[in-house]
């Protein structure tokens, strides 16, 4: 009996797998915790040194001209071009139903809660960081998921509208008419060329926010998923410095666009902002600004 | 002399044996909640043989930190000893130095309902922060000052095979040194430190 105890001893190992020594800290599903985050030291002259050059480099001052330039470019257009003024008598077109301007109203619920607070975060030193910042960071993830909600329905709503045509080139050229006073017939479906770039970008760029925001704030995944992928030259830590760099740049592209559409939908076109609210737009503005449109509806009502 | 001191961490991987005292102390001496990790144990090449090696590892305190470079609210000073230390009164949470530190060293806890994370945590060489030297305060946002009563920090005081020393630089690359001349290799760097120290 004696001679068989190592024996059943190596049996009991074998089946008993042992606990591994003091390793409770460490979880093993973490990208940051694990072997890669050594491998990736050498690693960090790629995208470490490149989020550092970009963070202490350009991101306050592109946001700084984004926020002064740009509405400093609005400014002396309203004071020199000045607005468009179309007649709201007369005949009215649903262009807008209902539920599209409830996607698109709950879109912008989240852009004024995340552009405001990406701001704040951007120059939290000026506002005296802290607690305040903390909260403006709900704030924003608070605007992300409003986003994320109205993002496919709005995605799907207008895509077919929003395809380019052969004459959004001449509406590109002369910049939507938007260069001079004179009141005249732009080449426009039921969005322009301007429209169409905005949401373009809201649906490649907002599709690249809500994947990096995601990103950073899960922070540390499993890199399963990465592999599934193929990525796995990449650790989950250069996935956060990838995705901070997208963040931060295209921000400055969304964020610029963002004040654009605000412009003209208050002050570049009177009265622009209604067709968000009760859905019709008038006949004097859809003939001249969307005059490709305004035809087809007119001729629509003849047949019948 | 002690005007120059300079403080570096060094992890000796053909010491260390990852018993992961140093990490167990840290943790303990701190009393970090759980997920927090200042300091952890990685091994590498698990099972190649003549190739597996373990090391420790936690914020470098680097020559021009990177994350003090990129920090929004710039909540980082940088002690004359060379350590790195941040102000969470200030500190936002937005993660920007997790993404510029080499060494993956800051820490976030996951903060209210959203689990968004709260401020950063990280190794302060055990000399604490901000706040009043050994307050309770301190050791509550903190952990230990050890430094300012003189001590070592904890990782390198239970280090049982002294892999993981802590120290002024020349002092440390003194230690290197004679240990690499005890084994008839030439001057090496120790992993990562191109990148942290210049
Ligand atoms: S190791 Fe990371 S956290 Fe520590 S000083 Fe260097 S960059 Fe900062
Ligand atoms: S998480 Fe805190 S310490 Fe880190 S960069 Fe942001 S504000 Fe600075």
């Amino acid at each position: 009996m004696k001679k068989l105890l190592p024996f059943i001893g190596t049996i009991l190992l074998a089946n008993v797998p042992l606990a591994e020594p003091n390793k409770a800290p460490i979880n093993s599903s973490s990208a940051l915790n694990s072997p890669q985050l050594v491998e990736s030291i050498p690693g960090w002259h790629k995208f470490g040194a490149l989020f550092v050059y970009i963070q202490t480099h350009w991101i306050n001052i592109l946001f700084l001209i984004v926020l002064l330039a740009i509405p400093t470019i609005f400014f002396l257009h309203y004071k020199v071009i000045g607005p468009k003024v179309f007649s709201h008598k007369g005949k009215k077109f649903l262009i807008f139903p209902p539920w599209q301007r409830v996607v698109h109203w709950i879109a912008a619920a989240g852009f004024i809660l995340l552009v405001p607070t990406g701001f704040l975060i951007i120059y939290a030193k000026f506002f005296g960081g802290g607690s305040f910042i903390v909260f403006a960071r709900y704030l924003h993830l608070i605007g992300a998921i409003l986003f994320a909600i109205a993002f496919i329905p709005m995605t799907l709503m207008w895509f077919k509208e929003m395809l380019p045509q052969i004459w959004d080139i001449k509406w590109l050229l002369m910049l939507g008419g938007y260069l001079s006073k004179e009141k005249k017939e732009i080449p426009a479906a039921k969005f322009n060329a301007g429209q169409k770039m905005w949401y373009w970008i809201i649906v490649f760029g907002g599709f690249l926010m809500l994947l990096t925001g995601l990103l950073l704030y899960l922070r540390d995944f499993n890199i399963a998923l990465l592999s599934t992928f193929n990525l796995n030259n990449l650790f989950g830590i250069d996935i956060l410095r990838i995705s901070i760099i997208v963040h931060l740049l295209l921000a400055v592209i969304i964020v610029t666009f963002f004040f654009t559409h605000l412009y003209m939908s208050i002050f570049a076109i009177k009265g622009a902002i209604a067709s968000m609210i009760d859905g019709y737009k008038s006949e004097d503005e859809l003939k001249h600004l969307h005059s490709i449109f305004y035809k087809k509806l007119i001729n629509k009502e003849e047949k019948f | 002399m002690y005007e120059y001191a300079r403080m570096k961490f060094y992890c000796d991987e053909n010491r260390c044996i990852e018993c992961n005292a140093c990490t167990i102390a840290c943790a303990e001496a701190h009393e970090l909640p759980v997920g927090i990790n200042r300091r952890k144990v990685i091994t590498l090449n698990e099972g190649i043989e003549g190739k597996e090696f373990s090391t420790s590892i936690a914020c470098m305190h680097c020559t021009d930190a990177p994350c003090s470079q990129v920090c929004p609210v710039e909540c980082f000073y940088i002690r004359e000893d060379g350590i790195v230390l941040h102000d969470k009164d200030k500190c936002i949470g937005c993660g920007y130095c997790l993404y510029a530190c080499p060494f993956g060293a800051p820490q976030f806890p996951k903060d209210g309902a959203f689990g968004i994370r709260g401020k950063m945590d990280k190794c302060t060489l055990c000399a604490g922060g901000p706040l009043p030297t050994n307050s309770i305060e301190e050791f509550e946002l903190y952990g230990q000052n050890r430094i300012a009563e003189g001590k070592v920090p904890m990782c390198a005081a239970v280090c049982s095979t002294n892999a993981l020393i802590v120290g002024d630089a020349d002092s440390v690359a003194e230690i290197i040194r004679a240990r690499n001349a005890a084994k008839g290799k030439g001057t090496s760097s120790p992993y990562g430190w191109d990148i942290a120290y210049k």
